[in-house]
């Protein structure tokens, strides 16, 4: 069984159109959405975002996505995947700009790169890199043992005791790339920038369990 | 480990793609003809990213050159980066909002760096290539040999290279275009004959164009430690499988490319529709 829509939560920030392409591409329907009426009724969302932290917070209070974004997922059972910033969102704190709390939807928080004092790659982590899932089933179906994903992103999600499928990211030290916790799905990379492997996985995020 | 990068640079002249030859434009086809005849979705699948560069020389349509590159994430799902005579910051968040992931700035640098730490400001310095146009001067001194043209080629920047690059560091730019007038379009080969410390101080991942006329040039370019990146603008000499033998050669021979499954980006397309 697969979902033959998908609903794109649209709060301002980042690359709405690269992501509509490629679920487009997969032959499904894209609606871009802001009302919270509208997300809370919505059975499959997606959370782009490129921006800092607190002000993604921000824009989705302004409207009430965020409660709305909660409801849909604990009470509603709608399926999420949040896209790098999304990501992050979705985890409880954030370190950036002075710190903030997040949709907690999971107890992980978000560094910086920059926090870590052995650290010595160049910020932003920007460029093509594998990730490492530990199994291959889920979001990570059909792709390669270690598939390459486009990362852009100076902040991080630590990877805390997570349970269900996960998949990690070495880039001076290894960090959460990408998880699926029953309804909950997240990836720090770009799907929709990252070739063959990117679209296989918003397929996998699309079909049912 | 960050994998290193084939990108492919697309000449965009008012409504048709271009080849460029020492800086001279070349008309080679509209957005159509680029898809029956090149088959660019599938040229897409052999590059890492790909580059677009309104080379208008006069007027300019801006909203033509935003529609070019929303059609291009269509096709391709890659980091897109795109430039050429961005002037304001409203112009880089245009682009940014058309589909770009990056904005390529050169002319700008010179005449009104402000503008350009704007940009870095809103919108991270991951989101900001400098392209560089350079020339060979002379052979004598070690690491002061290329002059910096900006406008097109035409007009030269007191400081030389090397200094250029230190200063672009300074400005927070996220990566740097490194493109040789003397080659461009030429089919010879990348300039590699830097210095041995030419790109020491330099911080930022370095692209090398200008001179890409086949697979052992990409070789040669990405073989340098410093170098993160080659790019290409010759349409024809890599047009049909063309790139993608290069590719598939380059990740034999140990290149540090990324790699997916080519024959996936067919069945994958409306696989949703087919119920």
């Amino acid at each position: 069984m697969k979902y033959l829509e998908v609903a794109i939560v649209d709060y301002g920030m980042g690359n709405i159109r690269s992501v509509t392409s490629a679920f487009q591409y997969l032959g499904i329907k894209t609606k871009l959405i802001s009302d919270p009426e509208e997300i809370s009724r919505s059975p499959v969302l997606v959370l782009p975002g490129v921006g800092s932290f607190k002000s993604g917070m921000k824009a989705l209070k302004k409207s009430g996505a965020n409660e709305a974004i909660v409801d849909a997922v604990a009470n509603n059972g709608s399926k999420l995947l949040g896209i790098c910033l999304g990501m992050q969102l979705m985890g409880s704190y954030s370190s950036e700009e002075g710190g903030s709390d997040g949709l907690g939807l999971l107890p992980n928080s978000v560094q910086g790169f920059q926090c870590r004092q052995e650290f010595e790659g160049k910020v932003p982590h920007v460029g093509f890199n594998a990730i490492y899932p530990d199994k291959r089933k889920g979001i990570f179906k059909d792709l390669p043992k270690s598939p390459e994903f486009y990362f852009t992103h100076s902040y991080y999600m630590e990877q805390g005791n997570l349970q269900g499928n996960y998949a990690i990211c070495r880039y001076g030290f290894e960090f959460l790339s990408a998880y699926e916790i029953d309804n909950i799905c997240g990836v720090q990379f770009h799907p929709e920038k990252s070739q063959v492997n990117g679209l296989i996985l918003l397929k996998n995020f699309m079909e049912k369990s | 480990m960050l994998k290193k990068r084939v990108i492919f640079t697309l000449l965009y002249d008012n409504g048709m793609f271009v080849l460029s030859r020492n800086f001279r434009l070349q008309k080679v086809g509209d957005f159509q003809w680029l898809k029956n005849n090149y088959n660019f979705s599938k040229i897409a699948l052999s590059i890492d990213e790909l580059i677009i560069l309104d080379v208008s020389r006069n007027d300019k349509k801006e909203a033509n050159f935003l529609k070019h590159i929303g059609l291009l994430t269509e096709e391709c799902f890659i980091p897109i980066s795109a430039g050429g005579g961005v002037k304001t910051l409203e112009c880089a968040r245009e682009l940014l909002h058309s589909g770009a992931d990056k904005i390529v700035v050169n002319t700008l640098i010179a005449e009104s760096p402000n503008i350009v730490s704007e940009i870095i400001a809103e919108f991270g310095s991951q989101s900001v290539v400098a392209s560089v146009d350079f020339k060979f001067e002379s052979e004598s001194e070690s690491e002061s040999d290329y002059s910096v043209w900006t406008n097109n080629g035409s007009v030269r920047q007191d400081k030389n290279l090397s200094e250029w690059l230190s200063y672009l560091d300074l400005l927070g730019v996220g990566e740097i275009y490194l493109n040789s007038i003397d080659r461009d379009g030429v089919g010879q080969g990348y300039q590699l004959n830097f210095g041995v410390n030419f790109f020491d101080k330099i911080s930022v991942p370095i692209i090398l164009a200008g001179g890409a006329g086949k697979s052992q040039h990409f070789e040669e370019g990405l073989a340098l430690d410093h170098i993160d990146a080659v790019a290409t603008a010759n349409l024809f000499n890599f047009v049909g499988s063309g790139l993608e033998l290069s590719r598939l050669s380059l990740i034999k021979k140990g290149f540090k490319l990324p790699t997916w499954n080519y024959s996936h980006f067919s069945s994958l397309k409306d696989t949703f529709n087919i119920l």
